[in-house]
């Protein structure tokens, strides 16, 4: 043991530290270890076995750094919903939202900056969302810090259940259902909503993107065991969702209108593979099918009808993980340049969008032409945005493509690169339990690697 | 004085009309400039907006803005000019905010039954309704709150032989009087006890006459800071008979949504003309009073940019009043909001650049400052606006 009573270091090494998942965002804390993981607590970095793999996304150490946590110069808590400062106004309260306002009260205690959200501003690691029901955690579980403790932390107004209904970059102002705000430079962290076709109705099918959705499905799962949940879309998070509700103790069939799982980012060989972990883990995957309707029946059962049979599959709850979208409102009476499947498009080194002082972050916003739906740029996206909000100068942001992993346990999916859909794939080691596959570093140096845990078990 | 406006203005339409028919397309209105030029001269020239202030309801006033198409532009006979029908509103409103509100409701009252399907009705009451011959106003504060789930609705209507029976009271309802009418909204209560027997709602024209007299009871209202010439009354309805003739929508809620969004854009008439007569009154003291006023906040300058940015914010969504979309009512809500806060900002400005002028009873500025409260207050206002965005914006979710 390295570790005394009050949790401190005895072996000599120095203070406690912190790493952080590339792929995810996950820190790992040697004072607490990954008991679940088999490393128990004041576990040091360097003594983690090679095997030892993120609890939340499976990457292994390779892919953690040193997390230093940022030094953050408290001053007397402001909290003033209707203040009229200007400074810089966020819009948006998830991972990339109270990243930019954390980078920024590292570089500057005062800095005047109001927080708008659509709900309570909490904070959560959303990458959690889709492994959390098999974990038995709740949406209180997952919620890390309040946004009232935050806000008072950091030094900022906070604007929560508020909806920003216009926003007039002549006049730079934010109007609001409690209000309009100045501001001097704002921040869009407005993120991706699920786009759901026609054929699902909200009232219909759950979406797993925020807590508080969450929340409702992970209450309505919990009251009893092995219900039937269907999911439609059989994409990253999908697959996910499938495997985390199976392990939960309820059955799920999985809907993709593509014959295989990951179609859209995997080769064939590769989502054959997805498909054969998913199916041994008692999921029933079933391809090909395309849903053309949903009815609620009178004993509040899902009725699920397809486009291309007469099949009716009759569930508890249907999930759709159908893709997501940036919503156009605001960018489009903000006049920012936008598309919508990539969302807000800023400036590669300086995240501006196509108005002055207006810069967008995160899962709204698209970089070279695409949009980047991952955790792990976020930290620098926020930093370049902290320094060009400050006036600062600083070497801009330089766009790398993350590491992308599944977090599934049955099967593990990394693919790193720009994959492109229409290239070669070459088969690099195939021998039943991994497959690694490759494309040429002038079509997007696409990689795909697959570990098939051929023992897993429910 | 009626003479003298027809006789004055090129536009005034005083044709007998043919009864139980449709309107004309009037061709003496077709010129937009020309009529909104006729309106607000005549409203200068007609209007004593201190005495409607003080409870003067400018009913022969409206007749003779009717005549000169004030409350017309936006009637599919007259091809669906929603901004023109707006900008009438603007002309009166600048010279009189109490007689720019009746032009609304009259406008409305127009557009429910222009809008119905109920073609006799509608040739019954709307011609001479638009020529100002007849008049009437809205009671549809209270069901638009009940279907924003603000409040409940008020009147209740049992279902009869040959129509509906309805009773309850409406607190204070607007450019209306005896031998004038309104329209209404009652839910219709369950007849049976089946489950499946879902309450709706009808839409009515409510009218005062002479042969319900004992079924309905119109009563003064306490005194107001403003708008005491809108002719406002609470109405009491016992058993009101509402014959199937007099049904404007059944059920009542698809045709509100079809038109809840025109409805609202229309009341930014009342704000433009305000707003514009509070930069008319501090441009009128620029030259006296210049020197000291240059120390305000608010100039005129930057109200009117202010003010031509909503105005042109409101011609691009008049194009579309009957667009169905979320992000549409939205941006109708937001204006409509940002409306009301500039009819705020402007008239305070007016009073502060006049000073003690503009403090006196029979000035304007501290007329148009309670007119603005009004328009700040007005069903919806400006926290009911807020408050449908936010249900509007709020994720579906299964239960």
């Amino acid at each position: 043991m390295n570790i005394d009573k009050d949790n401190n270091p005895t072996d000599g090494r120095g203070e406690w530290k912190q790493f952080l998942c590339r792929a995810c965002g996950w820190i790992y804390d040697e004072k607490l270890g990954d008991p679940d993981g088999g490393l128990p607590a004041g576990t040091r970095y360097e003594d983690i076995p090679e095997d030892w793999q993120c609890p939340l996304c499976g990457v292994t150490k390779r892919d953690f750094e040193l997390f230093i946590p940022r030094s953050i110069n408290i001053v007397k808590p402001q909290i003033n919903p209707i203040s009229n400062t200007g400074g810089l106004v966020v819009i948006g309260a998830g991972l990339a939202g109270w990243a930019v306002i954390e980078s920024v009260r590292v570089l500057d205690a005062d800095y005047p900056i109001t927080l708008i959200t659509a709900d309570s501003g909490n904070r959560y690691h959303k990458p959690q969302l889709s492994i959390a029901i098999s974990q038995s955690k709740n949406a209180e579980n997952l919620i890390t810090q309040l946004a009232t403790a935050e806000s008072e932390r950091l030094n900022i107004g906070l604007v929560a259940n508020t909806f920003v209904m216009h926003i007039d970059t002549l006049n730079k102002q934010v109007r609001t259902t409690r209000g309009d705000f100045n501001y001097d430079s704002l921040v869009f962290a407005i993120g991706a909503k699920p786009v759901l076709p026609k054929s699902l109705l909200p009232k219909f099918v759950w979406r797993i993107n925020h807590v508080d959705m969450f929340a409702k499905l992970q209450q309505k799962l919990a009251v009893k065991p092995n219900q039937l949940v269907a999911i439609i879309g059989a994409g990253m998070i999908g697959s996910e969702f499938a495997e985390d509700i199976v392990k939960a103790g309820h059955q799920v069939i999985l809907i993709d209108r593509n014959a295989l799982p990951l179609a859209e980012i995997l080769p064939t060989k590769a989502s054959q593979m997805v498909k054969d972990a998913l199916v041994r883990t008692n999921i029933n995957f079933l391809g090909n099918n395309t849903v053309s309707s949903i009815d609620k029946n009178e004993n509040g059962q899902y009725e699920i009808h397809f486009a291309d049979n007469d099949k009716t599959i009759t569930v508890d709850e249907v999930v759709a993980s159908t893709g997501l979208i940036v919503d156009g409102r605001l960018p489009n009476r903000a006049g920012i340049r936008f598309a919508p499947q990539q969302g807000i498009i800023v400036d590669n080194q300086t995240l501006q969008t196509s108005q002055a002082d207006v810069y967008a972050i995160g899962d709204c916003m698209a970089i070279d032409g695409q949009a980047c739906r991952f955790v792990a740029p976020i930290r620098q996206q926020a930093d370049t945005i902290a320094h060009q909000v400050l006036d600062l100068d600083s070497e801009g942001y330089s766009h790398q493509t993350p590491v992308v992993r599944l977090k599934t346990k049955s099967v593990a999916v990394t693919v790193t690169g720009s994959p492109c859909r229409n290239s070669h794939w070459e088969t690099i080691v195939d021998d039943g339990k991994t497959l690694i596959m490759q494309q040429a570093i002038e079509a997007g140096d696409g990689r795909v690697e697959i570990v098939a845990d051929m023992d897993f078990s429910l | 004085m009626s003479h003298q406006i027809s006789t004055n203005f090129a536009t005034f339409y005083d044709k007998p009309l043919m009864s139980n028919t449709s309107l004309p397309l009037i061709a003496q209105w077709k010129d937009r400039p020309r009529l909104l030029q006729n309106i607000g001269d005549a409203a200068k020239l007609i209007l004593d907006p201190i005495a409607i202030d003080k409870g003067y309801y400018p009913i022969k006033e409206m007749g003779e803005l009717a005549k000169l198409g004030a409350f017309a532009s936006h009637l599919s006979s007259q091809n669906n000019g929603f901004m023109t029908a707006i900008e009438s509103t603007a002309q009166i409103s600048k010279v009189c905010g109490t007689t720019g509100f009746l032009s609304w409701c009259h406008q409305v009252m127009g557009f429910y039954l222009d809008q119905s399907e109920n073609t006799s009705l509608k040739n019954r009451i709307l011609p001479n309704h638009t020529l100002g011959n007849t008049f009437g106003g809205t009671a549809l504060s209270n069901p638009m709150k009940t279907w924003a789930n603000i409040e409940p609705m008020i009147l209740r209507a049992k279902k009869v032989e040959g129509g509906y029976r309805v009773s309850g009271t409406l607190p204070w309802i607007s450019h209306i009087a005896p031998h004038q009418y309104c329209g209404a909204v009652a839910t219709v209560e369950s007849i049976s006890n089946i489950s499946n027997d879902l309450p709706f709602d009808i839409f009515f024209l409510l009218a005062f006459d002479d042969e319900r007299k004992r079924e309905w009871r119109l009563s003064q209202c306490p005194t107001f800071s403003g708008m005491e010439g809108s002719s406002t009354w609470k109405i009491e309805l016992n058993d009101y008979f509402v014959p199937t003739d007099d049904i404007i929508a059944d059920p009542a809620k698809p045709f509100i949504e079809r038109i809840r969004g025109a409805f609202v854009l229309m009341q930014l008439g009342i704000g433009i003309g305000i707003i514009q007569g509070a930069i008319d009154d501090i441009r009128a003291v620029e030259g006296q009073l210049g020197h000291v006023n240059q120390f305000l906040e608010d100039q005129a300058s930057g109200l009117q940019l202010a003010l031509d940015n909503t105005v042109d914010h409101t011609r691009e969504l008049a194009k579309t009043p009957f667009n169905p979309s979320k992000d549409y009512l939205l941006d109708v809500l937001d204006l409509r909001i940002q409306s009301a806060k500039l009819s705020l900002d402007a008239t305070q400005a007016s009073l502060l650049h006049q000073g003690a002028r503009g403090y006196l009873m029979t000035s304007n500025p501290q007329r148009r400052i309670r007119e603005a409260h009004f328009v700040a207050i007005v069903t919806p206002a400006i926290k009911h606006l807020r408050f449908l965005s936010h249900q509007l914006m709020t994720e579906i979710t299964p239960n």
